[in-house]
C-alpha cells in the first residue's frame, strides 16, 4: 500500500500542476480573444492563426483541467441518493464508480485519440483555413489528458481504497462534494 | 432476446440507474454508452470500428469556438462575485425606491436586469445580490420567503437577457443564429421583469407588512446627493454592459469575444476600484477552469453516449416517439414543456441542453416550428430549473451566502411563487409567439414576382472583338 | 449466388438544413436500395450526428463508418490536392468538372491519392456556379481588398489574402451578428437557394458575383477502400450509377430553385453586384501563382494539376467556339427584351 501511495502522491502533485497550466490558459484565451477583437477593428487586421490558438487554449484548458477537477472532487453528480449516504458508503460508491466507469472509459479514450493525433503529426496535417495553425499539438492534448485523468482516477482509487482499509493517506483526499458554481 | 427496437429505450433506463449511483455525471454518461456500446456489438447492432467515430466527435467539441464563451462569461463572474461592483449599485438604488413599500425588492429586480445585461451566467447575480441585499432587507422587517424568493428569481433574469450562455448553447443546438436568439429572448424578458414588478406591486398593496418601506432613520439624504450616488454606482455597470454588449453592437467583438472583453473588463474595474489581488485572480482563474473542464467532460461522456445511441437507431425511435404526440405543434409543445420542466428537477440545464435539445430539436423543425421561438420558450422554461427545490442552483447558491437565521426551508417555499411566475411566462410565451417573434427581422414587403433579374453582362466590348482560330 | 444483405452507415459533411447538398447523400442512398432490391441499404446522417461535417474523411479513413457525403476542399489542410477533387478558384465549370473527372481522367489521376487515404472517391453532386457572397460595402476597384475582412474558407481565403483581404474564419453561430455589426465585412457560403436561408441580405447588402473560387462544386461519395473492395460487383454498379444520378439530380435542383430564390432575395433587400474586372484580373493572377507555388513543395499536387491544367485548356479552346458564342447571344438578347419590358 505505501509504494501505491507514494505514486498517488506523484500523480496528485503531476495533475496540481497541470491545473496551474491549464488556469493560466484561461487567462490567456481570454486576452487572445479579446485582443482579437481590438487589433481586427483598431488595424484591420487579424490572422486565422490567432482565430485558431484560443481553441487550442480551450482545449488545453479542458483536457488539462480535467484531472485537477477529479482531484478537487468536483465534476458533478447527481447526488440525490448520493447526498444522503455516510461517508463509507460514498467510498464505495466512488470505488466502484472509479474501477466499473471512468478508469475503461477514460483508458479507451487515450487508447482510440493516439493514432488520431499519430495520423495527423506523420502527414503534417495543417489547418484548412488561410493563416491557420499545424493541427498535431491540438490533437496531441488529448491522448494526453486522457491519459492524465486515468492515472488520477488511479490514483482517486488507490486513496479510497487506503481510507476504506482504515489507512489515513497523508495525501489530499477530498470526499466531501458540493455541487459546482455556474 | 433483445432487438434493436429495444435498445433505445433500454439506454434511457440504463441512463437513470447509472446516474442515480452518483458517480459523476461526465463518466457515467460515458459508462452507459460504452456498455450498451459492446452490448450491441455482441449483439452485432455495430461493428467494434464504429465505436472509433469517439475520437472525431472529441474533437469536434474542443474545436468548437463557440464553447469558448463558458470560461470567458465564467471568468467575468467569478471577477464580479469578488470585487463589489454589484454593492455599488444596490446601496444606492435601494435608497432611490426605499422610500415606498416593496421599494427594496423593486431595487432587486432592476439590479438584477441590470447585472443580466452585464454578465451571461446565473451565479454571479444571486451570490452577489444574496450577499448584499439580503441582510439589508431582513434588517427593515421584509418577510423571509419574500426577500429569498425576489433575490433568487432576479438573479435568473441573467440567463434570458441578453448576453446569455444557454441562449448560445440552444441556438448552436437548434442551429440558429445568436443574433436571433438574443433578438428573439427581448420581448420574454422585459415581460418577466414586469411580471415579477407586478407581483411586488401587489405584495405591496395586499400585504404590505410583508414588504415594509424603509425606515425615515435609514434613508439617506435624498436629491441630488442620492442621485448622483445612485450614478456613481452605474458607471462600473454601465462601463460592462458597454464592453460586452456595446462592443458587438459597435462591431468591435463578435457575441464570443464579447465575453472575453468582458472578462477583461471585470479585470480592469476591479484593479480600480483597487480590490484586484492576486489570490482573487487565482481562485477566479482557477474555478473558471474547473467549471469549463467539468462542463465539457460532461460533453465528452453525452458524446459516447450519443454515437451509441445512434448506432440502435434511436433517433428514428425518439422522432417516431414525438411525432406521434397526439394534438400536433401545440401538443408537443405542451409535452416538451412539461417533459422539460419535469427534467429540471434533477438534471440542469447544461445536461438538458445537450442531453435532450438535440432530439427535441428536429421534430420541432418537422412540425413547422419556428426554431427561434422554441430556443427562447425552453430558454424561459429552463430558468425554472434554477428555482426548483429542492436542487435549483439559485437557492443552493443562496444557501451558501445567506445567514444561520435563514431556513433552507423559507428559501423552498420562498421560491415557489416566482417559480408560478416562471410557468406563466412559460405559457404566455407559448400562447403569444409574437412575444417572440415581434423582435425578429420581418422583411422588405416587395413581391419577389415583381423582380426581374437583368444585370450587365461582363465587358462585352472585350469579347466583341472576332475570334480568330488558326 | 445470391446477392448479400449489406448495411452502410453515410455521415455527411451537411446539415439536414441544406435540404439539396444534403439531399444528395440521401438520394445516392435510395437509389442504392432501389437498384439492389433492397438488398445493400445505406443510411445517411447529417452533420455531427455520427461524426462532425469536417471529420468524416478521418472516418471514412479510419474506417469507422463506410462512406462520407462532403466537399473534398474541405480537406486541404491534409493536402491540398484534395481541392482538385472539389474546387479551385478559377476552375472549370460543372460540364467541364465533369467531363474531367469522368471521362478526362481525372478520376484516374485521382485514385492513387485516395488511396493514401485508404479511400475512393465518386463524384456524387454539384453546386454549379456559386455566389461571391455578401457585402457591407461596395468593392470598386481592387484597393477595395485592403483589410476587407472577409469569412471565406479553404483555397479562396488563400489567395484573397495575397490580394490584402483578411480571411476570417469566425465560430459559425457569430457570422450573422458579426457580419450586422461590421466586426467582419464580407461572408459568402454557396448560391442564392442556400444563402436565403442564412438572411444575409438584411444585413450585408451588395450581392456578389461570380463566385470564382467555386466555378462548381463537385460533392463527393468517399468510401472506405476495403469496404469497397468487399462489395459484389453489382452494388459497385449500383453505387457508382446513383452517384452519376445524384450528379444529375442536385444540379438540377440548384438550377430549379435559384432563379426564384435569388428574386426573393433581391425583393429582400440583396443588390446584385459583379466582382470589379481588376477585382477578377488580379485574383486570377494570384490564384495561378498560388497553384505554382504550391506545385513546386508538393509532388502529388504537382502531377494532378499538370493533368488538369492541360485538360482546362483545352476545355476552354471548344468551349469558346460553340458553347460560349451561343450563351453570349441569347443571354444578350435576353438582356434587350429585358430592357424593353421595364
Ligand atoms: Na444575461
Ligand atoms: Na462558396
Amino acid at each position: 500500500m505505501g509504494a501505491l501511495l507514494g505514486f498517488s502522491r506523484a500523480m496528485d502533485r503531476i495533475n496540481t500542476s497541470m491545473g496551474v497550466v491549464a488556469y493560466w490558459l484561461v487567462l490567456l484565451a481570454v486576452v487572445t480573444s479579446a485582443g482579437n477583437a481590438v487589433v481586427r477593428y483598431a488595424f484591420s487586421y487579424s490572422s486565422n492563426a490567432w482565430l485558431e490558438v484560443q481553441w487550442y487554449f480551450f482545449a488545453g484548458i479542458v483536457m488539462l483541467g480535467a484531472a485537477p477537477t477529479l482531484l478537487r472532487n468536483e465534476h458533478v453528480r447527481v447526488d440525490l441518493v448520493f447526498g444522503n449516504l455516510s461517508e463509507r458508503k460514498r467510498l464505495w460508491v466512488d470505488v466502484f464508480g472509479l474501477v466499473l466507469f471512468l478508469l475503461p472509459a477514460m483508458g479507451l479514450m487515450a487508447w482510440m485519440t493516439w493514432p488520431f493525433f499519430l495520423d495527423s503529426f506523420q502527414r503534417m496535417e495543417e489547418s484548412s483555413n488561410a493563416g491557420g495553425l499545424i493541427r498535431w499539438p491540438v490533437k496531441l492534448i488529448l491522448p494526453v489528458g486522457f491519459v492524465l485523468i486515468w492515472l488520477q482516477g488511479l490514483s482517486e482509487l488507490i486513496k479510497r481504497v487506503a481510507l476504506l482499509r482504515g489507512i489515513r493517506p497523508d495525501a489530499e483526499v477530498v470526499t466531501e462534494y458540493h455541487r459546482p458554481d455556474q | 432476446m433483445v432487438t434493436l427496437e429495444m435498445m433505445p429505450p433500454l439506454m434511457f433506463g440504463g441512463l437513470v440507474i447509472f446516474l442515480l449511483i452518483g458517480f459523476p455525471v461526465a463518466f457515467s454518461l460515458a459508462a452507459v454508452g460504452l456498455f450498451f456500446g459492446f452490448f450491441s456489438i455482441e449483439l452485432g447492432f455495430f461493428t467494434t470500428a464504429y465505436l472509433g467515430n469517439l475520437p472525431f466527435r472529441v474533437f469536434g467539441i474542443m474545436s468548437n469556438e463557440l464553447l469558448l464563451s463558458i470560461p470567458f462569461f465564467t471568468l467575468m463572474g467569478a471577477v464580479l462575485e469578488r470585487c463589489g461592483l454589484a454593492e455599488d449599485l444596490l446601496e444606492g438604488t435601494g435608497q432611490l425606491f426605499g422610500k415606498i413599500p416593496g421599494g427594496l425588492a423593486v431595487a432587486v429586480v432592476l439590479v438584477g436586469a441590470v447585472l443580466g445585461a452585464i454578465t451571461g451566467t446565473v451565479a454571479a447575480s444571486v451570490i452577489a445580490m444574496g450577499m448584499i441585499s439580503l441582510p439589508v432587507m431582513l434588517r427593515y422587517g421584509y418577510d423571509m420567503r419574500i426577500a429569498t424568493g425576489v433575490i433568487a428569481a432576479s438573479g435568473t433574469i441573467a440567463q434570458l437577457i441578453p448576453p446569455s450562455l444557454v441562449l448560445i448553447l440552444l441556438g448552436d443546438q437548434l442551429g440558429k443564429s445568436v443574433g436571433d436568439m438574443y433578438a428573439g429572448a427581448i420581448g420574454p424578458s422585459l415581460l418577466q421583469i414586469s411580471l415579477f414588478l407586478l407581483f411586488i406591486a401587489g405584495v405591496a398593496i395586499l400585504q404590505p407588512h410583508r414588504v415594509p418601506p424603509l425606515p425615515p432613520e435609514a434613508l439617506g439624504p435624498r436629491g441630488w446627493p442620492l442621485y448622483w450616488r445612485v450614478i456613481k454606482g452605474m458607471v462600473p455597470s454601465i462601463v460592462l454592459i458597454f464592453l460586452v454588449l456595446g462592443t458587438i453592437f459597435l462591431g468591435l467583438a463578435t457575441p464570443t469575444e464579447a465575453g472575453a472583453m468582458g472578462a477583461c473588463g471585470a479585470i480592469l474595474l476591479a484593479a480600480i476600484n483597487r480590490r484586484l489581488t492576486w489570490p482573487l485572480m487565482r481562485q477566479a482563474m482557477e474555478n473558471t477552469m474547473r467549471l469549463t473542464a467539468m462542463v465539457i467532460f460532461i460533453l465528452v461522456g453525452s458524446t459516447v453516449f450519443s454515437l451509441v445511441f445512434q448506432g440502435v437507431d434511436g433517433g428514428i425511435w425518439i422522432e417516431h416517439m414525438l411525432s406521434h404526440l397526439p394534438g400536433g405543434q401545440t401538443g408537443f409543445l405542451i409535452f416538451v414543456n412539461i417533459f422539460v420542466f419535469f427534467l429540471a428537477f434533477f438534471l440542469d440545464f447544461f445536461e438538458i441542453v445537450f442531453i435532450v435539445v438535440p432530439l427535441l430539436g428536429p421534430v420541432a423543425a418537422k412540425l413547422d416550428i419556428n426554431l427561434v421561438w422554441f430556443g427562447v420558450l425552453l430558454c424561459v422554461n429552463l430558468q425554472t430549473s434554477f428555482m426548483h427545490p429542492p436542487f435549483g442552483f439559485a437557492l443552493f447558491y443562496l444557501r451558501g451566502v445567506a445567514p444561520k437565521t435563514v431556513l433552507t426551508r423559507d428559501i423552498y417555499w420562498g421560491a415557489i411563487p416566482w417559480l408560478c411566475l416562471q410557468l406563466v411566462l412559460v405559457a404566455i410565451v407559448i400562447l403569444w409567439p409574437e412575444s417572440v417573434t415581434y423582435w425578429l427581422d420581418k422583411g422588405t414587403g416587395v413581391d419577389p414576382g415583381s423582380v426581374v433579374i437583368d444585370v450587365p453582362m461582363p465587358d462585352m466590348n472585350d469579347e466583341a472583338a472576332p475570334l480568330i482560330f488558326k | 449466388q445470391t446477392a448479400p444483405e449489406i448495411r452502410w452507415r453515410l455521415a455527411s459533411s451537411f446539415p439536414r438544413s441544406l435540404d439539396t447538398i444534403y439531399g444528395a447523400g440521401e438520394h445516392v442512398a435510395k437509389r442504392v436500395a432501389a437498384l439492389t432490391d433492397n438488398r445493400f441499404q445505406i443510411r445517411a446522417f447529417p452533420a455531427g450526428e455520427l461524426v462532425p461535417g469536417l471529420q468524416v474523411a478521418d472516418a471514412v479513413q479510419n474506417g469507422t463508418v463506410e462512406c462520407a457525403h462532403t466537399a473534398s476542399y474541405y480537406f486541404v489542410g491534409k493536402d491540398p490536392t484534395f481541392a482538385f477533387d472539389g474546387a479551385v478558384p478559377f476552375g472549370m465549370n460543372m460540364r467541364q468538372t465533369n467531363a474531367w473527372l469522368q471521362q478526362g481522367g481525372g478520376r484516374d489521376v485521382l485514385k492513387e491519392f485516395f488511396a493514401t487515404y485508404n479511400m475512393v472517391s465518386i463524384p456524387a453532386g454539384n453546386t454549379g456556379a456559386q455566389m461571391g457572397g455578401w457585402f457591407r460595402k461596395e468593392i470598386k476597384t481592387v484597393k477595395d481588398l485592403e483589410g476587407l475582412k472577409f469569412r471565406v474558407g479553404g483555397f479562396a481565403g488563400n489567395v484573397l489574402q495575397k490580394l490584402g483581404v483578411v480571411p476570417q474564419q469566425i465560430a459559425g453561430g457569430d457570422i450573422y451578428p458579426a457580419l450586422e455589426k461590421g466586426t467582419i465585412d464580407a461572408a459568402e457560403w454557396i448560391g442564392p437557394y442556400d444563402d436565403e436561408k442564412l438572411g444575409f441580405n438584411r444585413v450585408a447588402p451588395f450581392y456578389y458575383y461570380p463566385g470564382w473560387w467555386e466555378g462548381c462544386l463537385n460533392l463527393s461519395m468517399f468510401i472506405n477502400k476495403a469496404k469497397y473492395e468487399e462489395l459484389p460487383q453489382l452494388y459497385k454498379e449500383a453505387l457508382e450509377s446513383a452517384c452519376r444520378d445524384a450528379t444529375i439530380e442536385t444540379m438540377a435542383k440548384y438550377d430549379v430553385q435559384n432563379p426564384p430564390a435569388l428574386r426573393r432575395l433581391i425583393a429582400g433587400g440583396a443588390q446584385l453586384r459583379p466582382f470589379p474586372r481588376d477585382v477578377m484580373q488580379a485574383s486570377y493572377k494570384a490564384a495561378f501563382e498560388l497553384y505554382d507555388e504550391t506545385a513546386a513543395k508538393n509532388e502529388t499536387f504537382k502531377k494532378v494539376y499538370a493533368h488538369w491544367k492541360a485538360f482546362r485548356d483545352e476545355q476552354y479552346g471548344w468551349f469558346r467556339v460553340a458553347e460560349y458564342s451561343f450563351d453570349q447571344f441569347v443571354y444578350a438578347m435576353y438582356g434587350q427584351e429585358a430592357q424593353a419590358r421595364r
